[in-house]
């Protein structure tokens, strides 16, 4: 399947979970696409998958019924991003791959290079079966009618959408160490991405820029993809220099702590306060703030506590 | 063909664990490294295979920075027995893996080795107990057929029928000149007869490279039967007591000279008796104080 060494040593080690992956994908869109097909017909609202209109348009097709682009395939990328990144930490497999003779910069692309090539294989497959679904399984006297505007737009999108969501788990990967706090990071900071668009957007669309709908959302997709990029490779700069004596650290590279702190406080405020009084600010502000100081110091507030009493006692 | 080790630095939470580590390795030594428990022994092969990135230093294979030539690390074999990713496969997979890292990795011998020492190539590593883990690990390093092959406490866990093995097949490896080991331990009685060469690890740094074909050719360790129980002045002055029993004495003397066997024969023992000298014996004799060795025990 790859002809690289090193590529070849990447399949062999995560096979297995992008295989996992892979099926959980496919099974989705299977169930997703027989459950619309079902539920056009006991619904009896109309007798067209597609709306005819919308699937014209050189937008991301978001009618009912019919996804020209797979939730699951975004799903899929999230967690792929985080798999092959974290599970080489988890297991001790960084240990090997560091000392297999080749350079921590050739083991990075060659993890992303493996990856990808099987998430694009993925897109095609399920995008593929799920089009047969409908093809093969549009009931009687229903239609099920595609125009490429509409297609070419979703899989553009959803292909970049899918790049980004990559690119937040496979960096968060690299650069948190613990399993169960890289996850509530990255799902908590995927999940506000939504909010932080919404801010985005309201900006956009009012004076000075007074930007349409569509050219929000092309802006936002190039964005998109150059953060994706900009991840990517400062991924590949952190990743040339981790030491695994962090390994089970919450953060791998202790001198990020101060700046993801601050990005942190003023994203949640930014969040939680966006026009909303002054009063919001200040609270959002103070509780991110200590919310932060817990999470990436971990005090030992209990220890200290009781430090402190057997001090004044002693 | 050599690995050297130049001015090797690495500080974990701003404590430093190893400090300005300096040596040379070459095919055909068997290399023990000595140190107690924490000293950095570990963090010294971590280090030497890029798992830590080191604060300062570097490792050259005949002159060639191996973080300019990455391909060069092939040359090297470690099994980090705490932190490895095998648990998870069966025998049979692990070539797989290091047959694709390691270009002369011997499949056929691994699994005849495998077979060999009974052990059941459909077991997952972590089913197996520590001895025979330490085993694979050993299989998995000759196998290899990585030039310089580093052994983290490989002893460990091994009952002595199977220690007596892996020793005979470290010393059959290194015949040829072409694999040296780097064996860590901090039980010196397990690299007796086994090392070439002893590095000591104390306080971060190296303290001591000893070449023990020439620090045997200078000792020997006596058994002397006195004709009364006062320790004589040669024996205080030139040799370490090993062991005082009545008048039944054990000394080792490190630099031992006709002068000292006259001034020995001089005081006329009912027993003088030349014992085989040990590894132990001339670290307690020798570098006891020097050492911190007597710690070790």
């Amino acid at each position: 399947m790859f002809k690289q060494r090193i590529d070849q040593l990447i399949w062999q080690r995560h096979r297995r979970i992008l295989f996992a992956i892979a099926v959980v994908t496919l099974l989705g869109v299977l169930i997703i696409s027989l459950t619309a097909l079902h539920s056009v017909v006991t619904n009896n609202e109309t007798h067209q998958l597609v709306d005819a209109n919308l699937i014209r348009q050189w937008r991301p097709y978001n009618g009912g019924y019919f996804s020209a682009y797979s939730m699951w395939l975004f799903l899929a990328a999230w967690l792929s991003g985080l798999a092959v990144m974290h599970l080489d930490l988890r297991d001790n497999f960084n240990q090997f791959l560091f000392s297999s003779g080749y350079s921590r910069k050739r083991v990075y692309w060659s993890k992303l290079k493996v990856t990808w090539a099987v998430l694009l294989l993925l897109d095609v497959v399920a995008t593929a079966m799920e089009y047969l679904i409908y093809w093969i399984g549009t009931p009687h006297g229903y239609t099920w009618t595609i125009a490429w505007p509409g297609i070419l737009t979703s899989w553009v999108v959803g292909l970049s959408m899918s790049i980004g969501l990559f690119a937040i788990s496979w960096f968060a990967a690299v650069i948190v160490g613990q399993s169960g706090p890289l996850i509530a990071t990255v799902a908590g900071f995927t999940i506000s991405l939504a909010g932080f668009a919404g801010i985005g957007g309201t900006i956009l669309t009012k004076e000075p820029f007074s930007l349409t709908s569509d050219q929000v959302m092309w802006l936002s997709l190039i964005v998109w993809l150059i953060a994706s990029v900009i991840l990517f490779f400062w991924g590949a700069a952190l990743y040339q220099h981790l030491s695994l004596e962090h390994n089970g650290e919450y953060l791998l590279f202790p001198h990020l702590r101060v700046p993801v702190y601050i990005v942190f406080v003023l994203y949640v405020t930014l969040l939680f306060s966006w026009s909303s009084d002054g009063v919001s600010t200040v609270v959002s502000f103070v509780l991110s703030a200590l919310f932060g100081y817990a999470w990436l110091w971990r005090p030992r507030l209990g220890e200290k506590w009781h430090q402190w009493r057997e001090h004044n006692q002693g | 063909m050599t690995l050297q080790v130049t001015a090797l630095s690495k500080q974990i939470s701003g404590r430093p664990i190893i400090q300005d580590i300096n040596f040379e390795w070459a095919p055909g030594e068997i290399i023990g490294l000595v140190g107690r428990n924490g000293v950095g022994k570990t963090t010294l092969f971590r280090t030497m295979m890029n798992h830590y990135v080191p604060e300062a230093g570097q490792l050259t294979i005949d002159g060639e920075d191996v973080q300019q030539t990455p391909q060069l690390q092939q040359q090297l074999f470690f099994i980090d027995t705490q932190y490895n990713f095998l648990s998870t496969y069966r025998l049979w997979e692990l070539p797989r893996f290091f047959g694709t890292v390691y270009p002369q990795f011997d499949e056929k011998r691994f699994m005849a080795l495998i077979q060999r020492f009974k052990l059941d190539a459909n077991s997952q590593y972590r089913r197996l107990s520590k001895g025979m883990r330490a085993l694979v690990n050993l299989i998995l390093a000759l196998t290899s057929n990585a030039t310089y092959i580093i052994l983290d406490e490989p002893f460990d866990g091994l009952d002595v029928i199977v220690r007596e093995n892996i020793a005979t097949m470290v010393i059959d490896e290194v015949a040829d000149q072409r694999k040296g080991f780097l064996i860590s331990s901090h039980d010196l009685n397990e690299l007796d007869g086994l090392s070439d060469r002893v590095l000591l690890l104390k306080n971060s740094q190296l303290v001591h490279d000893y070449n023990l074909e020439e620090v045997r050719a200078r000792a020997k360790k006596i058994q002397l039967v006195l004709n009364d129980k006062v320790i004589p002045d040669v024996i205080k002055q030139q040799g370490k007591l090993i062991r005082v029993s009545g008048r039944v004495l054990v000394v080792v003397i490190t630099d031992y000279t006709p002068a000292i066997d006259q001034e020995l024969k001089a005081l006329h023992p009912v027993l003088f008796e030349e014992l085989p000298l040990t590894l132990e014996d001339l670290f307690r004799a020798n570098l006891a104080h020097d050492t911190g060795y007597q710690m070790m025990k």
